[in-house]
């Protein structure tokens, strides 16, 4: 009674001050437009970890001293297959200096052969010598490059520096956080394009081929390809126009509709700008579903007024009308989005955060531009009598349709409905058990597998022994622990343990590194490869490695062991986590920590636990919000289940699809389930809303059915087509993430549009039926 | 290396005296050490190596990081027996089918009479921080192990007791005048002297009664007497030998730091330097059945000799990796690396 009160306050105050309703939505449009045209790409190394998560407090605690896990690898190959001439070290010398001036590196840890520290050590009868691996004196002839290649084997560097093949050599960066200059933000995308153009462009030719991967340079690819989004999101908004034209038969009922979705998308942006958001490339894709959304709302909409229109009513009291009847199913559903996507907060990681921000934001406008903006434009529209004719013609065909569809909801259909409803949902949990956590592929799973940046990623792990999938375990220990004979064994049995994990390639710490240098001092005889247990011997050994190799810290309290991985697939990452909690645990003690983690595959392993804690509450707060909602206005138990248990069987089958397709759960494909349960709302919320009151009524449920379906079915099946179309669009698209986003996105829409029109009258039937006798 | 030698000697020396004040706590610290069993590890075999026998018919033993030991009846599949210690073994030695010994840092010596299945510790001291190098058993009672800075023990009951022994005969002429001053004048400087005077002892090569010995700064020492008597050979080379072998025509060939390599054919009076195509740190020689010579060595090194050591050519491996021992296996070597043991045809790599 309340809500119809309330309902028609808002309407009686719209309807009467029309023209001002649209000059403020002018306004405002035209000052959002104006904000909307300041957005930008924004992308953080930190906005994609999940900071509150332990293993990140000790990445955070650490990181002023190890440097962080946003690392960038440069690879120049020869293409003859040996970096060993004079064009090659003249360009590989230049674009070692490139880097390090490039705003944004870390200087002091920019590593190849050129940097100071690279160093190497010789035993010779006299005890032994050691020196830079490319000499002070070097000179790029015959001789010259004969002694770097022997200085380097020397210095141990192959594998690392230069590849094992010796067609390759690496430079290391690590990216800082802020400039030091400007005290802002790296911008992480303008990097990557300096990069492109400025070590790439450059040093790039027939002889010498450049392979850049690392954090900065894959969101550099991303944003590079989320442009391409421009173009998907023209291409659905043409077949959208297309289709509602089909549908509406007149220009301005497809104009209207169209207009108001995009304001919507304006206002979204222009709010984000104002509110201080750039938008991610992840989240790239959020405006085009702001914009599905709305046209979604919209044709329910133009249908009713349409339809009242016809009936005989003049413009302005069918689009009061339509907005007095859809305010509050399209209310709640648009809610309910937004709740859903807000639930989305709970996962303390930026980008989804954002992602949770950009789209409530969206949702939230959908009810202002298209709950009250478009049905205040459409009580202005002059509908010709042809139309007019056209939408009043009693549509048999149509109608014997919508009355076979109905006999869902008899008995019998429902019995067969149910139980084929029912075997799916247990067939799709089955499955949706199995979901895996985090990356399953190789490479960027943002980008396809052949595209440069994940060609680039196989090229560098194919020839060196290292990548950028590895993982710091920090050995937090006593000031100079590593005088300790007893602290670096238990360090060295550690790595040894680790190193017998399945998945990891290969580790190095400041205990091993020690004992070769033990060996080193032993006239470099490997059966002296051991750690001292006499102090200054150990001291000795240990203290020839300088902070800058990342194997301990200024005061020797902090040993970190690096165990580089061969993938980063969750299952590698989850395995040598376990492995790393239980030879911590065993070798650990109140004095020496063991702790979890830094480098890049340290931040996945925070975040794929992330994403799995979050999972579960996720789905917890978006139903509870749905469940809410549809109860509120519903005020029935029965229409709340009928509404929301085909939207969880769909939720399970959507999982059960990210299984087979070996979609994993991750920070982009988290949010689609979310998104998903919000989408298919709609649609049961818009049928069940006609038929509830009928119901109450006293109608039999087919028969309320059969009407709901008149009033609405077509809106139904027709924005889960057409919206379906837009997104199957993404599959063409040069970002991986955004194929899958399309495909699960497709999936949901259809699916969803059938559970409303299938399962939901089956559900009716059952939840109803003493009413029916 | 007498430079590092002498300089050894004295900070030593200088030690002495400001470890007066540390000495308490590392005595605490290595007093407390007790052998842990080396971990069985699915990747053993990709560990440090530094020895491989043959044991009897039942096949080969390698022994090396963290206490591995490990077994095969056809050189290409290993399994790891069970070690009560986590030492660096260092080398490895079968008497028959059923016995063995192996020695390696801490001066540990393991035992085993089931060929090498099941281990016991028979040494184990921490508190030295000195590694065994080699081992040699006469029969299954008598036996010696040496090692760094001239550690030598001898056993005469299979290695239930070992005993330190002293040779002043293996100290060079210098030092031994050195000592004889100090155990007049100052005898307990002369006891800690006597433990740094004498050479790191790499390897035995023992034939018949005769064994032969190389160490650090050139030394090189042969008894006739089963080790009851030494003589030290004239210097020839003053870096360190790592390996001494009697090729099956009686000639005699030593291996060590940085490539160097010397011919002996007149049982080492004069000794021939033999040019080689690499000047990698060599650790061992051995020879097959057919009498071809091999030398193992850092970097990948592995040269053959088919003219009994007067010429080598280069087969060294691509890897690059450090190979410390060998053994002929029909027409493969079985080769001990710092990155594993691996079966490798004989021949030229490609």
């Amino acid at each position: 009674m309340s809500i119809n009160w309330l309902v028609n306050k808002i309407e009686y105050s719209l309807f009467r001050h029309r023209l001002a309703v649209l000059v403020i939505f002018l306004v405002a449009t035209l000052v959002l437009l104006w904000r909307a045209t300041d957005i930008k790409l924004d992308a953080a190394f930190s906005k994609n970890i999940p900071l509150k998560h332990e293993y990140m407090q000790t990445y955070l605690k650490h990181e002023a001293d190890f440097g962080g896990a946003n690392n960038i690898l440069i690879a120049m190959c020869d293409a003859n297959g040996d970096i060993f001439n004079a064009s090659f070290f003249d360009s590989f010398r230049k674009a070692h200096d490139d880097v390090i001036y490039t705003p944004g590196v870390e200087r002091v840890l920019v590593k190849s052969l050129f940097s100071p520290s690279t160093r190497f050590i010789e035993v010779v009868e006299d005890g032994f010598a050691g020196g830079p691996v490319i000499p002070a004196d070097f000179t790029a002839d015959a001789q010259g490059l004969a002694r770097v290649k022997e200085n380097a084997e020397k210095a141990g560097v192959i594998g690392r520096m230069v590849s094992d093949d010796y067609s390759c050599a690496m430079i290391t960066a690590s990216l800082l956080e802020l400039n030091p200059e400007t005290n802002l933000p790296i911008d992480t995308i303008a990097f990557a394009a300096t990069l492109e153009s400025d070590i790439r462009a450059k040093y790039q030719t027939e002889d010498l081929s450049v392979h850049i991967i690392g954090f900065a340079k894959m969101v550099g690819d991303v944003a590079e390809g989320a442009k391409g989004v421009v173009l998907f999101f023209g291409i659905a908004i043409v077949i959208t126009t297309i289709m509602v034209f089909l549908f509406s038969g007149s220009m301005m009922l497809t104009f209207l509709p169209i207009a108001c979705s995009l304001i919507a998308v304006i206002w979204q942006m222009g709010l984000l700008t104002v509110l201080g958001f750039g938008i991610d490339p992840m989240s790239i894709l959020v405006p085009f579903l702001v914009f599905a959304i709305g046209v979604s709302h919209g044709v329910q909409m133009i249908n009713s007024t349409g339809k009242r229109v016809a009936a005989g009513m003049d413009a302005k009291t069918a689009a009061q009308t339509s907005f007095r009847k859809l305010l509050v199913p399209g209310g709640v559903a648009l809610l309910s989005d937004t709740v859903g996507f807000l639930t989305l907060l709970i996962i303390e990681i930026g980008v989804i955060r954002e992602l949770a921000i950009t789209a409530s934001l969206g949702v939230a406008v959908i009810i202002l531009t298209n709950l009250i903006l478009l049905p205040v434009l459409m009580s202005y529209v002059k509908f010709s009598d042809k139309y007019k004719q056209r939408v009043a013609q009693p549509s048999v065909k149509a109608d014997k349709i919508w009355f076979a569809l109905s006999a869902f909801a008899t008995p019998r259909y429902a019995a067969v409905i149910l139980i084929a409803t029912a075997a799916l949902f247990g067939y799709g949990y089955l499955q949706s058990q199995q979901l895996k956590i985090g990356d399953l592929h190789p490479g960027a799973p943002a980008l396809h597998e052949d595209s440069r940046y994940n060609q680039d990623t196989f090229l560098i792990t194919d020839r060196f022994a290292i990548s950028v999938d590895y993982i710091n375990v920090m050995v937090e220990s006593i000031p100079n622990a590593c005088t300790s004979h007893d602290i670096m064994d238990r360090i060295d049995q550690f790595q040894w343990q680790m190193e017998n994990i399945a998945g990891v390639q290969s580790a190095v710490s400041l205990s091993s590194v020690s004992k070769v240098i033990n060996a080193a001092y032993n006239e470099g005889n490997p059966k002296w490869r051991v750690l001292p247990r006499n102090t200054q011997s150990l001291v000795q050994a240990s203290s020839r490695v300088e902070t800058s190799t990342g194997l301990l810290n200024a005061d020797c309290s902090v040993l970190p062991v690096m165990l580089f991985l061969e993938d980063h697939k969750a299952e590698t990452i989850e395995r040598v986590v376990a492995a790393v909690k239980k030879y911590g645990a065993e070798l650990g003690d109140e004095q020496t920590r063991f702790a979890l983690a830094t480098g890049p595959a340290g931040v996945m392993a925070a975040t794929n636990e992330a994403v799995s804690a979050a999972q579960q509450p996720m789905m917890w707060y978006v139903y509870a919000a749905v469940i809410a909602l549809c109860l509120l206005s519903f005020r029935s138990v029965r229409a709340t289940a009928a509404v929301v248990i085909p939207l969880y069987v769909v939720s399970v089958l959507a999982t059960a699809l990210m299984t087979k397709l070996e979609i994993g759960l991750t920070v982009s494909t988290l949010p689609v389930i979310a998104l998903g349960v919000g989408i298919g709302v709609d649609y049961g919320i818009y049928i069940l809303s006609t038929m509830s009151q009928q119901l109450r009524d006293g109608m039999p449920v087919r028969q309320a059915y059969f009407e709901a379906l008149k009033e609405r079915g077509s809106a139904v099946l027709f924005t889960g087509i057409t919206l379906a179309i837009g997104v199957s669009t993404w599959v063409f698209s040069a970002l991986k993430f955004q194929v899958d986003m399309g495909i699960l996105l497709t999936f949901m829409f259809i699916v969803n549009m059938l559970g409303a029109i299938v399962v939901l009258p089956a559900l009716a039937s059952l939840f109803w039926r003493t009413k029916q006798k | 290396m007498y430079n590092k030698l002498y300089l050894s000697c004295f900070s030593a020396l200088f030690l002495l005296q400001s470890s007066a004040l540390l000495a308490e706590d590392f005595d605490v610290d290595m007093a407390n050490v007790e052998p842990k069993a080396a971990v069985m590890a699915p990747l053993a075999t990709k560990a440090l190596f530094t020895d491989v026998v043959t044991v009897g018919e039942r096949g080969y033993a390698a022994v090396g990081d963290r206490g591995l030991i490990m077994l095969s009846a056809d050189g290409q599949r290993w399994q790891q027996s069970v070690v009560p210690v986590q030492a660096l073994l260092t080398s490895v030695y079968f008497i028959d089918a059923d016995y063995g010994w192996a020695v390696g840092h801490d001066a540990t010596i393991l035992h085993t009479q089931d060929g090498g299945v099941t281990w016991q510790l028979q040494q184990f001291l921490p508190e030295t921080d000195k590694p065994l190098m080699d081992i040699y058993f006469f029969n299954r009672q008598q036996g010696m192990a040496v090692g760094a800075y001239g550690m030598f023990y001898t056993t005469e009951d299979g290695g239930k007791n070992w005993q330190a022994t002293f040779h002043l005969s293996l100290v060079s002429a210098d030092d031994q005048d050195f000592l004889a001053e100090l155990a007049e004048t100052d005898p307990e400087g002369y006891l800690l002297e006597r433990e740094s005077v004498l050479p790191h002892f790499n390897r035995v090569t023992v034939q018949g009664e005769q064994i032969l010995m190389v160490g650090e700064a050139g030394f090189v020492a042969v008894s006739d007497d089963a080790g009851q008597n030494w003589r030290r050979l004239e210097e020839f080379y003053n870096g360190s030998l790592f390996d001494i072998h009697r090729t099956a025509t009686g000639s005699l060939l030593v291996a060590g730091l940085r490539g160097n390599v010397f011919r002996s054919s007149d049982d080492g009076d004069s000794w021939q330097e033999i040019e080689l195509p690499v000047s990698a740190t060599l650790h061992s020689i051995f020879e097959d059945d057919a009498g071809h010579i091999y030398l193992t060595g850092n970097a990948g090194a592995l040269l053959q000799s088919q003219d009994n050591g007067q010429r080598f050519t280069d087969l060294s491996q691509p890897d690059g990796r450090a190979i410390l021992n060998g053994l002929p296996l029909a027409k493969n070597l079985i080769l001990v690396t710092e990155t594993g043991i691996k079966l490798t045809p004989i021949g030229k790599s490609e």
